[in-house]
């Protein structure tokens, strides 16, 4: 009720003549009612009205904050962060090596970019991602829903069927080789179609559709609560021409990696991004390095560096906030993203789990 | 900009009109606070406004993986390609060349790039039953003449290559009269091809098939070591708007390059399409074709004796396993072996 009237979200125009009259808290204007306002200051009664609209809301979103409970700026303690962390999910991405590099996989609320030359295996990587996001919690995945922003027109659904089927086809051995009840169930969901069908699918032509798309994702990802995963397959090619002014794209990058963030947080939405290399010409030699510049380096949390090595793929982790720095060998076969030798199979039940991070199953737990 | 078509406040459209801010994209280039300022709104009157033209700019604009796979209406479907006249070679290819997109075959020279161009020119003129687009081709050259003698070959032998088409059906088709030759030996020229002469034929649907042959000599003459970046730029800009058309009008766009040796110190030489990583961006998939060289040959030498037989290799592309197949070069067009 105290607040002052310069830091209410009102007109600029209008917050100049409220302090030229002589207005200075909230209450003042609530106080002063709507024909009031409009005679004192010179505004139509609508506009009155409208502004001390406004201000309720504004004071009432003030009370609920102060009474406590709203997320908008909670306090807790480092322990407790640990702790929710630990239990965020990871999406797997079939490759147990990145898998471990990486923690335990592509972490939820986190954004993720990946680099690389082309033909590597962003795009492949990526394709992937979205169907194991779906993998239901028994078989160690999240069972979440995917969105993927497509810029460059790579997404090409009959590579995902491949990627689909096999993934429905390795869930089918486990459920086979272990025999529990749960497993039987969850696949009767997961099935191609269902898979297809939870795959959220949008062409942005430009970078203007780009921004629109991503304005809308948060009102998306409220209709469409399951979504876990957000994909832009690649943020640099929108970018990478029509600018002729530079801090203009800074800018544009900068507000897009802040709606992200925010995206990734609300929603516990693992966001991948991927971005192209461009030549850095140094001194005596060049080198590849990501594109769109240094400042956008920033912008993502976890960074991976796709690279060839003669004939084989490697993936390298550059950037992480818990995991060191190092780079492991991948595949991509028919099924998709995989190791370079499959892991020996075993059969007992933590050896053939998917996610080495879930408990194995305890006779008491069953029952 | 016509502001009333958006499901806009009266207040807020007044702001736009009076702002002077035409197009949506001005909207969304201005920050928050510059918004604000421009259009004396509130910033909930903003965020209502970009949520507003985004949602408009974005309707009907969501598509699921299950959808794209079960649609097979020839005018929309991601499974329609253009075939290359081959059952072999579109194999390898699952189904051809995707119609959205820029594919490049890269290769040495007399691997037979020219050869498949002019026969994909011939092919896009089917029906969409045997692989086509029923549409024409234009052809841009930038360094050779166009080869009209060996064009009117394969016209003429198109019943020995595509024994699958009825011979009415191919005697309908006026080949030579759908394929349009364009000439452009510089930067200049070949950026008014693109913005003039592509889209006009573009949009008046007379055109689903463009060959750019080469785009490499281009870039050969004009540029010192010390001007790459403007080299990248000029680049970016063809590789951006080939791709804008190729989306706009579901029209596959064929660019040849040559090949080049690349020397790396100590490591030694590679062979390597040429343009570098810039232009490898603005991909969606690359081919390579190369003569098979038989052993006490060196690879530039043509052999009568060694059958003319290549390699069409894919390199990248995102649905396809880097992979090759075999093939030859005949008088009726470019027959793959199996």
């Amino acid at each position: 009720m105290q607040r002052e009237v310069g830091t209410l979200p009102l007109a600029p125009a209008l917050r100049a003549r409220l302090a030229a009259a002589g207005f200075q808290t909230a209450q003042e204007l609530l106080d002063t009612g709507p024909c009031g306002l409009s005679k004192e200051i010179g505004i139509s009664r609508e506009e009155a009205l409208e502004a001390l609209q406004v201000v309720r809301q504004e004071c009432h979103g003030d009370a609920a904050r102060t009474a406590g409970g709203s997320a908008a700026a909670r306090k807790c303690t480092a322990l407790e962060l640990l702790e929710e962390e630990q239990t965020q999910g990871f999406i797997i991405t079939f490759c147990s090596a990145l898998d471990n590099i990486l923690g335990g996989g592509v972490q939820l609320t986190k954004i993720t970019e990946i680099c690389g030359a082309p033909g590597v295996g962003k795009t492949q990587l990526c394709m992937q991602l979205a169907v194991d996001v779906q993998i239901p919690e028994c078989f160690g995945g999240v069972a979440g829903e995917a969105v993927f922003i497509d810029t460059e027109g790579s997404f090409m659904v009959d590579r995902v069927v491949d990627i689909a089927a096999a993934c429905v086809q390795h869930c089918h051995l486990i459920a086979e080789a272990q025999q529990e009840e749960d497993h039987r169930k969850a696949l009767e969901t997961f099935s191609l179609e269902n898979i297809l069908s939870h795959i959220y699918y949008f062409r942005c032509r430009d970078y203007v559709e780009l921004l629109a798309q991503v304005y809308l994702l948060p009102e998306f990802l409220s209709e469409h609560s399951k979504v876990r995963l957000v994909v832009i397959d690649g943020i640099a090619f929108p970018f990478r021409h029509d600018f002729e002014d530079l801090s203009l794209r800074t800018r544009l990058l900068n507000g897009l990696a802040q709606q992200l963030i925010i995206i990734a947080n609300d929603h516990k939405a693992a966001v991948v991004l991927t971005n192209q290399m461009t030549t850095r010409i140094g001194q005596s030699h060049s080198t590849l390095v990501p594109a769109l510049g240094e400042s956008w380096g920033h912008a993502a949390t976890v960074r991976l560096i796709f690279h060839w090595d003669n004939c084989q793929r490697l993936a390298t982790l550059y950037k992480s906030p818990s995991q060191k720095e190092s780079t492991v060998p991948y595949h991509i076969t028919s099924h998709g993203f995989r190791d370079v030798q499959p892991p020996a199979v075993t059969h007992s039940a933590e050896g053939t789990e998917m996610n080495p991070r879930k408990r194995p199953r305890t006779e008491e737990e069953k029952h | 900009m016509d502001w009333d078509q958006f499901d806009l406040n009266p207040k807020t459209i007044a702001a736009l009109k009076k702002a002077d801010i035409k197009s949506v994209k001005e909207i969304l280039n201005l920050s928050g606070a510059d918004l604000q300022r421009l259009m004396k709104l509130s910033s909930a009157d903003i965020q209502c406004l970009l949520k507003t033209v985004s949602r408009t700019l974005r309707r009907n604009s969501m598509v699921t993986a299950l959808q794209l796979y079960q649609d097979k209406d020839h005018l929309t479907s991601q499974h329609q390609k253009l075939s290359l006249g081959c059952s072999v070679l579109d194999s390898l290819l699952r189904g051809g060349i995707p119609l959205m997109g820029i594919t490049e075959l890269a290769g040495e020279s007399s691997a037979g790039k020219t050869q498949i161009s002019l026969q994909l020119c011939l092919c896009v003129q089917y029906p969409y039953q045997y692989g086509g687009l029923e549409s024409g081709a234009v052809y841009v050259c930038t360094e050779d003449v166009f080869p009209s003698k060996r064009l009117q070959q394969l016209i003429d032998q198109q019943h020995k290559l595509r024994a699958d088409v009825p011979a009415e059906i191919i005697q309908k088709i006026r080949f030579g009269n759908s394929i349009f030759v364009e000439r452009a030996a510089d930067l200049d020229t070949f950026q008014q091809c693109i913005t003039r002469r592509l889209s006009l034929l573009l949009a008046r649907g007379m055109v689903r098939l463009v060959v750019i042959d080469s785009i490499a000599a281009l870039f050969r003459c004009e540029f010192g070591p010390s001007e790459s970046a403007v080299k990248a730029r000029y680049l970016q800009t063809f590789g951006a708007q080939l791709h804008s058309l190729s989306t706009r009008f579901r029209t596959p766009i064929m660019c040849i390059n040559q090949k080049c040796v690349i020397l790396y110190r100590g490591v030694g030489n590679r062979v390597t399409p040429a343009l570098g990583i810039t232009w490898s961006n603005q991909l969606l998939m690359r081919l390579m074709v190369s003569r098979i060289s038989l052993p006490g040959q060196s690879s530039g030498v043509a052999s009568p004796c060694a059958g003319s037989m290549r390699t069409l290799r894919v390199v990248f592309a995102p649905h396809l396993p880097p992979s090759f197949c075999y093939y030859t070069v005949q008088l009726e067009g470019v027959k793959g072996i199996k």
